[in-house]
């Protein structure tokens, strides 16, 4: 059974990975000979200063999902390598480091830093980042996920992984431009903008206002999203967007997904992207597959 | 995956008093690993609500025969859809439980000679256990404790024969003095250098409590609260603001000391 994915040069053993900003404290909690069970572990996003994140509650529970309006708190990129980085190598899954940067300046910064360094397979760049002198996310605007995704693909020498925001009118716009422009793959989707209201109190709940929906709410406009970018682009797709079990993470591969992230499910059941790995092992067999790429995208056949 | 996950059946689940149920479930690494002012972080449903698991402080290692080797037991109010399940649940069901996390309660300093657990509330729940690994240590043990009305108030007598001395208040007086817990702050008696503070409860109590120690210049420990969402430190969804930046409550908490953090309040 073969369940190899290729994004660029990189290979990865299986098409499961965590999403960004879902998983962490893995030496502590997990049971490491499980993890290298992975495809890769993707970090959580990275800038290039410290950032403190927002103020608490970060956190609202929402019918089958969650808001989130962390703030990208992370170390800074030299304190993310100092601290984090050599544990994360030692668990031996290959690693796809997510990178944001406020201007393209530190984009730039950013994909050097981490093109120096060993262990690293891939790059994904967050794109909901500002976009400078503009109301809107980099994300949002096809021209400025271009112009982003062009400057760092000629300065990395790993892999580039385009993570687009769903807050868009036309995902395959976006995901063109970012496969114009060189990318090695596109991940969709990231998190739903939402707000959740304290009636009591007539104020927002959390601290930052506004958050981004995650989980299971958003699953079927994620496989949506997913099977619409599938058809503009012929680059691999990395899916995720409220997948819980192995039967979600097949939906969005057999809308056109190479690779699938498992998020926010891991605050619910820490194994949750084993149990789906195995789920989509099962799924192979009894499906008599010889190959995982048989069925990405087949929806459509 | 993690290796702190356990899928664990319900010993019992009983009224503690008219508002407290205390639910006891078997899970041996737990009760092995665990310490005073750890908790565990419970997915209340199967299916998808409520949506996140639910923290409860570890409330109690239940001495006694048999299986009690194994037992483990919080103690929790019903004040919402994850707590009202929990209120269902049957001896014989089963939990997915993930446990012990966070950062346990740290033992008094040399020199103290008198501990006051101050407790608003549910928050008396991770006092159980504390007071029984302080008991016997030669400490004068005080629990001062406020509850909102009568049906907030329990039995005391698990804390009187560790050697505790307790003294309890209600919001409207119906047992004990009435106010707030803070109106006991007086049975304190302030040696500042010999007094060590515990605190669990509401926000509101813990700001007051950090008040009263640094007025008297006492040293401590609290446990803060916030919504959680993974209970292991990835999403850094429950940080609270500390002197040196945000911590998690679920992972460098849910334990501080006193001039720690800052509460936040409405
Ligand atoms: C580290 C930690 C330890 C805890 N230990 C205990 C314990 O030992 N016993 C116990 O009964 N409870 C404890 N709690 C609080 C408990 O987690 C909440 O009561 C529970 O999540 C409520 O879930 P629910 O679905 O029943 O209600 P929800 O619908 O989630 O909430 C109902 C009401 O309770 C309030 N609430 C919800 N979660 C919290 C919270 N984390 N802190 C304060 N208020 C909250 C809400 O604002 C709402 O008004 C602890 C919380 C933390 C963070
Ligand atoms: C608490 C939390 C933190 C997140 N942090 C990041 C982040 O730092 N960078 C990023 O690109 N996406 C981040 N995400 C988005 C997820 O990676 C993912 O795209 C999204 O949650 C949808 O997948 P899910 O429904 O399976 O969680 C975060 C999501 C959550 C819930
Ligand atoms: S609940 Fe996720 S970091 Fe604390």
């Amino acid at each position: 059974m073969n369940l190899t994915v290729k994004i660029g040069k990189a290979e990865f053993a299986n098409p499961v990975t965590v999403a960004s900003g879902t998983f962490g404290c893995a030496q502590r909690y997990y049971n490491l000979d499980e993890i290298k069970g992975l495809g890769a572990i993707t970090l959580k996003t990275v800038t290039l200063h410290a950032r403190q994140g927002n103020p608490p509650p970060r956190i609202v529970e929402t019918p089958s999902g969650m808001v989130n309006a962390i703030g990208i708190e992370n170390p800074g990129a030299d304190g993310f390598i100092e601290q984090k980085l050599p544990s994360l190598r030692e668990i031996g899954v290959p690693l796809i480091i997510s990178i944001l940067g406020h201007t393209d300046k530190e984009f730039e910064i950013l994909t050097e830093k981490f093109n120096a360094l060993e262990g690293i397979h891939a790059l994904e760049l967050n794109l909901s980042c500002p976009n400078l002198g503009k109301k809107t996310l980099v994300a949002q605007d096809p021209k400025s996920t271009s112009r982003v995704v062009k400057l760092v693909k000629k300065a990395s020498r790993l892999p580039v992984i385009a993570k687009l925001s769903p807050n868009v009118t036309d995902i395959s716009v976006i995901a063109r431009a970012a496969q114009d422009a060189g990318a090695d793959a596109v991940s969709l989707v990231n998190t739903f903008a939402a707000l959740v209201i304290d009636v009591k109190r007539k104020r927002p709940v959390l601290g930052n206002s506004s958050g981004g929906l995650s989980g299971p709410a958003i699953r079927p406009i994620a496989v949506y999203m997913v099977d619409r970018a599938a058809q503009a682009v012929s680059i691999p797709i990395i899916a995720m967007g409220g997948i819980m079990t192995a039967e979600d993470a097949l939906q969005f591969i057999l809308a056109g997904a190479s690779m699938v992230a498992v998020g926010t499910a891991n605050f619910i059941n820490p194994r949750a992207p084993l149990e789906i790995l195995a789920g989509i092992k099962k799924y192979m067999k009894e499906n008599k597959l010889h190959d995982i790429q048989e069925i990405v995208g087949s929806v459509r056949a | 995956m993690a290796k702190i996950q356990h899928v664990c059946q319900v010993v019992s689940n009983e009224k503690f008093c008219p508002k407290f149920y205390r639910l006891c479930f078997a899970a041996e690494p737990i009760r092995r690993k665990v310490r005073p002012g750890q908790f565990v972080h419970i997915r209340a449903g199967e299916g998808l609500e409520p949506f996140l698991r639910r923290p409860f402080s570890v409330s109690r290692l239940p001495a006694g025969g048999h299986g009690a080797k194994k037992h483990v037991e919080i103690l929790y109010e019903a004040v919402g859809p994850g707590t009202r399940i929990l209120a269902s649940k049957k001896k014989g069901d089963v939990l997915d439980v993930l446990g012990p996390l966070g950062t346990p309660f740290r033992m008094p300093p040399q020199g103290i000679k008198q501990v006051v657990m101050i407790a608003g509330g549910i928050g008396a729940a991770p006092f159980f256990m504390l007071s029984d690994a302080l008991k016997g240590k030669g400490y004068n043990l005080i629990l001062l404790y406020g509850g909102r009305s009568r049906g907030h108030v329990f039995n005391m007598r698990e804390f009187k024969r560790q050697g505790c001395k307790v003294y309890t208040a209600t919001d409207d007086g119906s047992v004990g003095v009435r106010g707030r817990v803070s109106v006991l702050f007086d049975k304190i008696k302030t040696a500042p250098a010999a007094t060590f503070l515990y605190a669990c409860g509401p926000r509101p109590m813990i700001a007051s409590v950090q008040v009263f120690a640094r007025r008297h210049n006492i040293g401590g420990q609290v446990s803060c609260e916030e919504t959680m969402a993974c209970g292991l430190g990835a999403c850094l969804g429950c940080s609270v603001l500390t002197a040196s930046g945000y911590k998690t409550v679920c992972c460098d908490g849910p334990v501080f000391d006193i001039d720690e953090v800052e509460i936040p309040l409405p």
